[in-house]
């Protein structure tokens, strides 16, 4: 449904992700991971049109998308819960909700409605607190509202980036819990956490990403076992031990 | 051409020309004319200190050339004092009240900045037409009277000419001076980024307050200038928010940050609406809508055309090759082929890792409202170690750094450093104590060059104040010499040697990191902060930064560094710390830290199970 | 203490403050939307004034008629305005846009000089020009005619901000322009109807108080700094802020410059600017901006 190829992305001075290739098929729920700093975000917001890809090409549905404005790409069916959730604080749950909505362009009022009871389903807390304003909402339900109205967009894929950042444990909790559901009824996700473990658990294949490149991809089972996967979060790199050896042995010998 | 001929050939042309002018011009009407356009370059040079220099929006300059104006003129006519006196006064009492806007507009910038200083100048006008008693009120005040040179009374346009002439040539004079300088660096610093200025060592409350006295000063002189010249004769309505207005314009035509682009605006803004009367009542819309098209093509105004201009590119080249500075760094690079490139050891204390605690951290929180970024933290950094902390996004380790560096004022807790309390401390004098730092997003004072950048860093430890650097005597330009060669010596310590001359923002990314270690050094800590260092860098340059820091390291200096690279922090640590939700959850060496279960949850994600 | 006289004070005093309101919610609108500072907002008063002087006197067309013509030609002098002095400039740092709105602003100063000529012109009055006589307090009918519309207009505004979508996809640019961007909201259209409708927000101030003064080109200077002034003290990038600001800082003024001194009535405004300043920058509904290191 959604391909990367050999995608760059320059975010300011930095050259970000420097050749990523990576697939998403209908139905699944694939993972996005990394250390902080690896190039998840720089890639999300390039698929959103946030930023634009330097090289490389980006296809969605068969259609070549790379390069289109942030506007387009989100009318033709990808919506996106961002970092941060971004909630906009001056509105009700109601109207962040409704405005969720703007992408699905061939939708009556009717069957708004409908996708907003839809929404009010899964997340019952939102439909108690529906008149709140942006800024009076906690954390969690945030990101219930986040997710919400990444819904309301009726879009064909879901990008969810950080979902789980600055959750208590158990909220974190319940957010896996109806990503997952989201995903049965129907809604492709890719994913990007900086929770490996939570990610892959409900995950169905893993990408790994390491100073904006590709290190290792597989399914989520294999790479929950992978040794390899804690090196790339705390890891220890071969020259760099050299040098601390190296500096070990000076300061003996002094 | 030998360089002494050189260095004369300019103030020779100018003399020339200073001497020429009243021949060429014939007319009275012309003259006086010229002498408006100096009164208000002066004028205009000020504002370029204040705004070209410190990047402070003022919009109250109009009111302080009326009030060097009124003062002057109320002492010569009201109290008989001879003009000179009123000189010196116009240039003082302006000054004060430069001090007077300052004060208050300290924490304030950008729009909020221009309004204050627009409320100011409207209130100081509005008492220029109210206090009758004092200035006569909208009558204004008349037959201000022509200074005096023995028995020689300066009437005529054209004897007025050679004071104001003379008076512009110093006034520039000292400007550019100043803009080479210890002070005109603390400016320039302040312009570019307040924060790392205050980080680096300068004291930005006293030099904004300094920029606005100087500046209205400038403004207090053009204003004396106007008064004793022209008509002699003086009203509020002339110094209204619209000539700031107009002076604004005149300083950025010319070029923001330009001291002769400000003459040439000046000039051309006061001479063109004569040239251009044939478009009578439309000449306004054309200067308004001249002043759009210059902002959307040619924002750095007329200096910056010129500057990039290829005639003027080699005429700096073959003017440059001579400079001190460019002498300098010659001298300094043959020196370093000489001794084999080996970078000469800067020491700054004895062998590293004597054990003893150089920084020590008791209950350190700070809340931000209800979020409690960091809740009560103990930590220690021994002198010569290296120490990490680290720990997921969000927890606290930013926030720890600042408040370290002054940026941050602790909610609760202590910060000692060599056991001297430096919590709720300005960052400048952080620094000063020995605490260095760098940013996680780079810092740099962007427009000004690499060997700028360096400079600023040794702001703390150098004295040359503002008479001193516009003077310019030997020994400052001693000072000068010293301060150069020890940042020469940083810049090839870190491997940015051949680049003094480049602006910043034109370096690589890796190269602008590298620019920001060399500025911290160059203030001579005690204990680098580094906050994550390597962030954005390749693997070959992570690696060369890990050998710079073990060098640092060598030399004497402790680092405490913020990073997210496991494989930097893991390798080069002797001691880390980490912390997870603005708490401390474990410390030790790399070894113990990897297979803390508490740490790996932490990074990894705690498996949370479906019941 | 006569009451009478204060609350004529205080009529007038709430008519300039809607003034001051109406222009200051076209700054913070503008600001809120794509961060800028107008400083040709005052001549958004202006102008709408001398067109409908114009209207009024030369064509003689009915006041009504005449008001609809403005407001649509100041909906659309906004659009151009953000194609020619904000578009260009959209990347710039903050100097340059200052500079360039106050470049506009003198464009517009005196273009309106060049084709109304340079005498200040008296624009017929909708409202009679003999005082209202309330319990023994005698209002300028104006006065009430101001309060009134300024009412009606923020009420049509509340509706509009709170009960369209449209309105909502605008406060939803104005709060986070990206995350509109990624719902598929059009953020240059939004841009623009915001500069419109601020345009608009100055043709009703411009409209209101043309009949109490003389329409000169100079008017809409100080009535732009005082909302400005009015903007800050509410709180800069607060709509009920501004609002507030506006009504206090008008109230303020007629008072002071009654019991204090009539001879700087105009440095009241600054100098509660500068102590607002000093003591709480972020006025009254304002948020504290720190920068992050």
């Amino acid at each position: 449904m959604l391909k990367l190829e050999g995608v760059e992305t320059w975010y300011g001075a930095i050259q970000a992700i420097k050749g990523i290739s990576l697939g998403v098929g209908q139905g699944e729920i694939v993972a996005l991971l990394g250390a902080n700093g690896a190039g998840k975000s720089t890639t999300i917001k390039t698929i959103t049109g946030l930023l634009k890809a330097t090289k490389g090409r980006i296809e969605f549905m068969g259609k070549d998308i790379t390069g289109m404005e942030a506007e387009d790409i989100a009318e033709i069916g990808i919506a996106c819960v961002p970092e941060g959730r971004r909630i906009f604080p001056g509105l009700t749950v109601t109207d962040n909700l409704l405005l969720g909505a703007t992408s699905n362009k061939r939708a009556s009022k009717e069957e708004i409605q409908r996708d907003l009871a839809h929404v009010f389903g899964i997340f019952p807390q939102l439909e108690q607190f529906k008149g709140r304003l942006g800024w009076q909402l906690s954390g969690g339900q945030l990101q219930m509202l986040a997710i919400g109205r990444g819904l309301m967009a009726n879009s064909k894929i879901l990008l969810l980036d950080e979902p789980s950042l600055g959750l208590a444990p158990v909220v974190v909790q319940e957010v896996f819990r109806v990503i997952k559901e989201i995903n049965k009824a129907g809604t492709t996700i890719l994913l990007v956490e900086q929770n490996a473990r939570m990610a892959l658990l409900i995950a169905n294949r893993g990408f790994v990403l390491e100073t904006g490149r590709m290190m290792l991809t597989d399914t989520a089972a294999n790479l929950l076992a992978n040794e390899e996967m804690k090196e790339h979060y705390l890891g220890a790199h071969a020259h760099i031990k050299e040098a601390r050896q190296r500096r070990r042995d000076e300061k003996a010998g002094a | 051409m030998p360089t002494r001929i050189k260095r004369l050939l300019a103030p020779a042309v100018l003399v020339v020309a200073v001497l020429m002018l009243p021949r060429l011009v014939t007319s009275n009407y012309w003259k006086d004319l010229i002498n408006l356009s100096i009164s208000l370059a002066v004028a205009c040079l000020g504002l370029n200190i204040v705004l070209g220099y410190a990047g402070q929006l003022s919009l109250a300059q109009a009111a302080f050339w009326g009030v060097g104006a009124y003062t002057s003129a109320i002492l010569t006519t009201q109290f008989g004092l001879p003009v000179w006196a009123g000189m010196f006064a116009a240039f003082f009492v302006a000054a004060f009240f430069g001090i007077l806007l300052g004060i208050p507009t300290l924490k304030l910038s950008g729009h909020y900045l221009a309004m204050a200083t627009i409320g100011f100048g409207i209130i100081l006008q509005l008492i220029l037409v109210n206090a009758i008693w004092l200035t006569k009120g909208s009558d204004g005040i008349t037959q201000i009277p022509s200074p005096w040179i023995g028995s020689f009374e300066l009437k005529a346009p054209g004897d007025f000419y050679y004071v104001a002439a003379l008076s512009l040539i110093l006034f520039t004079w000292g400007a550019i001076h100043l803009k080479n300088s210890r002070v005109g660096r603390a400016f320039m610093a302040i312009r570019e980024n307040e924060m790392a200025a205050g980080t680096a060592g300068v004291d930005t409350t006293y030099y904004k307050i300094l920029a606005f006295a100087l500046s209205a000063g400038y403004a207090g002189f053009g204003g004396w200038l106007f008064a004793h010249s022209c008509s002699h004769y003086i009203s509020p309505d002339t110094f209204s928010f619209d000539q700031s207005v107009i002076m604004l314009v005149m300083a950025v035509l010319g070029g923001n940050g330009s001291a002769i682009g400000s003459i040439v605006g000046a000039t051309l803004l006061t001479l063109l609406p004569e040239m251009l009367r044939f478009l009578k009542d439309s000449y306004m819309m054309f200067y308004a809508a001249g002043i759009v098209a210059i902002m959307i093509f040619m924002p750095s105004g007329i200096a910056g055309l010129v500057k990039s201009m290829p005639l003027s590119l080699r005429l700096r080249a073959w003017w440059n090759v001579d400079s001190t500075a460019a002498r300098q760094v010659a001298a300094a690079a043959a020196a370093w082929e000489n001794s084999g490139g080996k970078p000469n050891a800067f020491s700054i204390g004895d062998c590293p890792g004597s054990g003893e605690t150089l920084l020590s951290v008791k209950g350190l929180a700070k809340h931000f409202g209800g979020l409690k970024a960091v809740d009560g933290v103990d930590m220690e950094v021994r002198r010569g170690e290296i120490q990490a902390l680290i720990g997921p996004n969000g927890s606290g380790k930013t926030t720890i750094l600042n408040m370290l560096s002054g940026l941050y004022v602790p909610t609760a807790g202590e910060i000692l450093l060599e056991g001297r309390a430096i919590s709720g401390q300005k960052s400048h004098y952080i620094t000063s104590r020995g605490m260095a730092r760098t940013f996680q997003n780079i810092r740099l004072f962007g427009e000004l060059s690499v060997l700028e950048n360096v400079l600023i860093g040794q702001h703390g430890h150098t004295r040359s104040g503002l008479l001193t650097s516009i003077l310019q005597p030997p020994s400052q330009k001693a000072e000068e010499a010293g301060m150069r060669k020890k940042a020469l010596e940083m810049l090839a310590f870190v491997g940015l040697k051949g680049k003094e001359f480049a602006t910043a923002n034109s370096l690589p990314y890796g190269q602008q990191r590298l620019l920001e270690l060399a500025r911290a050094l160059a203030s001579d800590p005690k204990l680098l902060l580094l906050d994550e260092p390597a962030a954005g860098l390749n693997a070959a340059e992570t690696e060369a930064l890990v050998e710079l820091l073990f060098q640092i390291c060598d030399r004497g200096i402790t680092i405490l560094l913020v990073e997210h690279d496991m494989s930097l922090v893991m390798n080069v640590s002797d001691h880390i710390t980490v912390l997870n939700f603005g708490r401390k959850i474990a410390e030790g060496p790399a070894e113990v830290v990897e297979k803390n279960p508490e740490v790996i949850d932490a990074y990894l994600g705690r498996e949370v199970s479906n019941a | 203490m006569d009451w009478s006289t204060n609350l004529q004070m205080l009529a007038a005093g709430l008519a300039m403050g809607s003034i001051y309101a109406l222009v200051a919610l076209g700054f913070v609108l503008i600001f809120n939307a794509v961060n800028v500072v107008n400083f040709a907002q005052g001549e958004f008063a202006m102008v709408p004034a001398f067109v409908t002087v114009w209207l009024l006197s030369r064509l003689n067309i009915p006041f009504a008629l005449a008001c609809v013509i403005t407001v649509i030609f100041m909906g659309v002098f906004g659009i151009v305005f953000e194609r020619i002095a904000y578009y260009p400039l959209r990347h710039r740092s903050f100097l340059p846009v200052v500079i360039s709105t106050i470049g506009v602003g003198i464009f517009l100063k005196n273009g309106v000089q060049i084709i109304f000529g340079a005498e200040p012109l008296s624009m017929p009055r909708p409202s009679p020009a003999t005082a209202l006589n309330t319990l023994g307090v005698f209002v300028d009918p104006q006065y009430v005619v101001i309060i009134l519309c300024t009412l009606a207009l923020l009420g049509f505004q509340y509706f509009f901000f709170e009960k369209t979508m449209l309105g909502k996809k605008m406060l939803a640019t104005a709060q986070d322009k990206e995350m509109a961007r990624l719902l598929g909201i059009r953020v240059a259209k939004m841009i623009a109807i915001t500069f419109a409708y601020s345009s608009i927000l100055g043709a009703a101030a411009g409209i209101l108080v043309g009949p109490i003064f003389f329409v000169t080109k100079d008017m809409g200077a100080m009535i732009g700094l005082k909302a400005f002034c009015s903007a800050i003290l509410g709180g800069f990038g607060s709509v009920p802020g501004a609002i507030l600001g506006g009504i206090f800082l008008g109230v303020i003024e007629v008072f002071a410059s009654y019991y204090i001194s009539s001879a700087y009535r105009d440095a009241f405004a600054f100098i509660i600017l500068i102590l607002v300043l000093l003591l709480r920058p972020q006025g009254f509904f304002g948020e504290k901006i720190a920068e992050k290191a």
